[in-house]
């Protein structure tokens, strides 16, 4: 049933590649999902996000810091080996620092045609957030339509907005599968879906996701669901952790990653003002440990999913030396126990110790295992 | 060939004083752990045979030889033992067993049995890796916390350490507590690392009981790091290997100011006895 999105996430570059010659138009590689993709999107530019390849590699280290996190380098790595040449270029919205140096580092070593910062606010909880984004992306739109030397009209920035909110709902749909008792769909699954999102053009995922939720209903997964696990944290796209902790005795019912939920669970309200419209939705979206602050505003929001997923427990996963993340974890941690809901700390790097990290999963999960050996 | 002093003395034991052909109940653990096996053989929730031998290369080998020697002299065979859990690193290659279950879970398990119900806090203290946790009055785990990927401050390092310094491990502990004063601490607990350093002190003149004293202080430092992230609840033991260096043990109470409950039983076998519990506990669930 979730061939298609399979298919995308581990061939991305062919589609990319593909899609180029059938429609003849630009690709965009990002790197942070703080981007205002609609933007791209409306100027008739497909954005790709840029992800690791989960190999061992050292062709980064004369590149990038080594105590930068390992998605960051990895994410470099791809572009130092070529391996997204078909791209005409990249773009990154301020998050942490570490993504930003592997945004650097390719501007300069692998030069590409157009190249975009664009200045997201840290401090989105300011009154002054909005006015300030909107007027940054003022100016990107500018500078893509100075690039492509075609103007972007408000038409098809409301398709734009059209595509993608249909889109954010219909993956919310998706997920409502997940709350029941007996998963309609995997963690793997969902997380193929959404790790494709990523890189595809919108339209045609949106197509494939109506077609998998038309037949949902009446799927049976046929397997034993056991302990309904949440996973938080960084950046993820490890499909191996996932399938090795989904054969242990788990189901992942939801997620808060930024490559999961973060990416999609907010919509833009359309207002006649566009771009301060799109503002809005990136200001007020679920932040990114990076901008949460003051407020830590995301804690409640995962109190919140964990209680409508019914969780029974909580995988708080982050890449190694990711300060932001460290930053918040302890917090998010004593939130969830505080509730109920006891969890799990394991660090990633670009591969994971898969027999390590078994061990750590097998034991929490025993945590919930039967009463009566007692 | 030249002594391995690293090498520690593989050994079973069985309780004269059971008839196992009185028994109604035999179960059986079996714990493969990256440097050592033991086999547990209870009857009717009494420990009847144990076997304690160095794990080789060759885990399903390993796991058949501790049970094999456990078994040895009792009148048992395998065919009579009813379930079989299998614990520990190489836990899903033990051929015979009908189930695995973590060593985290078994230790604690274990432990409870060992040291009664009021344990609260336990440190493994295994061949490769360390484990704080955390159990209720039954020796169910509530919490437990893992050291890093290495095997730095473990069972494995001291048999470096005492390969290093032409030491029998058994005496390491106790030749660690014959010098002048108390060293500092190597600087780091890491393998590699603290050899390098050793060797240092070692053509600095310094003696060889020092050198162990100073690994034996990083490494109750390293556990002391360790349970500080997860915190130490009354009352605390040791179970593994290491327990029985009394180098680590005494410098650990000391650092933490808690008390370390003793035992009469066999540390090292905690995780592969708490394995035969749940075997057992598993053979009267499947009689219900």
């Amino acid at each position: 049933m979730f061939e298609k999105f399979i298919d995308w996430e581990k061939n991305r570059h062919k589609y990319a590649k593909d899609w180029k010659k059938r429609t003849g138009g630009k690709v965009v590689g990002y790197f942070c999902t703080y981007v205002p993709e609609e933007i791209l999107y409306a100027g008739g530019i497909l954005p790709v996000r840029i992800l690791g390849s989960h190999e061992p590699q050292d062709i980064t280290e004369p590149y990038i810091f080594g105590m930068f996190c390992p998605f960051c380098r990895d994410c470099l790595a791809q572009g130092l080996q070529g391996r997204y040449d078909y791209l005409d270029g990249i773009m990154i919205s301020q998050s942490c620092l570490h993504i930003r140096q592997a945004f650097t580092s390719w501007q300069k070593h692998i030069p590409v045609d157009f190249d975009y910062y664009l200045y997201m606010p840290n401090k989105v909880q300011s009154k002054r957030a909005y006015p300030y984004l909107r007027g940054e992306i003022a100016d990107f739109k500018k500078a893509v339509e100075e690039w492509t030397g075609k103007e972007i009209r408000d038409s098809e920035i409301d398709r734009a907005i059209e595509i993608y909110n249909k889109n954010r709902r219909l993956m919310k749909n998706l997920y409502e599968f997940r709350k029941e008792d007996n998963p309609k769909l995997t963690g793997l699954e969902a997380m193929e879906v959404v790790i494709s999102n990523q890189m595809t053009d919108k339209e045609e995922h949106n197509k494939a996701l109506e077609e998998v939720l038309k037949n949902l209903p009446e799927r049976d997964l046929n397997r034993e669901t056991g302990v309904r696990l949440m996973i938080i944290g960084s950046e993820d796209d490890d499909t191996e952790f996932i399938k090795m902790v989904e054969s242990i005795g788990a189901t992942f019912v939801v997620d808060d990653h930024c490559t999961g939920t973060r990416y999609f669970w907010n919509e833009v309200i359309p207002e006649e003002d566009r771009l301060m419209a799109l503002a809005k939705r990136y200001i007020d979206r679920i932040p990114c440990p990076s901008k949460d602050w003051e407020d830590r505003l995301r804690i409640p929001h995962i109190l919140n999913l964990a209680k409508e997923f019914k969780v029974d427990g909580a995988i708080i996963i982050q890449q190694k030396f990711c300060d932001p993340h460290e930053l918040d974890i302890p917090a998010i941690k004593k939130a969830l126990e505080e509730n109920g809901i006891p969890t799990l700390f394991l660090e990633f790097d670009v591969t994971v110790p898969i027999g390590q990290f078994k061990i750590r999963c097998e034991a929490f999960f025993e945590m919930f295992m039967e009463e009566d050996l007692f | 060939m030249e002594k391995e002093y690293w090498k520690w003395k593989e050994y079973n034991w069985k309780d004269e004083d059971i008839d196992w052909k009185t028994g109604d109940i035999i179960s059986a653990g079996v714990d493969v752990g990256s440097v050592s096996s033991q086999a547990v053989i209870m009857v009717d929730g009494k420990l009847f045979a144990y076997s304690n031998m160095r794990t080789g290369s060759d885990s399903p080998e390993s796991a058949r030889k501790a049970m094999d020697w456990a078994l040895e002299n009792t009148g048992l065979q395998l065919k009579d033992i009813q379930y079989v859990v299998g614990t520990g690193y190489g836990r899903v290659n033990v051929p015979f067993a009908n189930r695995t279950i973590t060593e985290i879970a078994c230790h604690a398990r274990g432990a409870n049995f060992m040291y009664g119900p009021t344990i609260r806090t336990i440190i493994d203290m295994g061949g490769q890796d360390c484990k704080a946790i955390h159990c209720d009055e039954r020796g169910k785990v509530t919490n437990f916390l893992m050291n890093d990927k290495c095997a730095a401050g473990t069972g494995r390092g001291m048999e470096v350490f005492a390969d290093l310094l032409s030491v029998p491990i058994e005496d390491v502990g106790r030749m660690s507590f014959e010098v002048d004063e108390e060293p500092e601490p190597v600087s780091s607990t890491c393998v590699v690392f603290a050899k390098s350093e050793a060797t240092g002190l070692l053509r600095k003149g310094w003696h060889k009981n020092k050198v162990l004293a100073a690994y034996c202080s990083a490494m109750a430092h390293r556990i002391v790091t360790l349970l500080e992230r997860i915190g130490v609840e009354k009352d605390f033991c040791i179970t593994g290997g290491i327990a029985k260096n009394i180098g680590v043990v005494k410098r650990l109470q000391k650092e933490l100011g808690v008390d370390i409950l003793e035992t009469t039983y066999d540390t090292q076998i905690a995780g592969a006895l708490g394995a035969a519990l749940f075997a057992k506990a598993l053979i009267e669930k499947s009689r219900k």
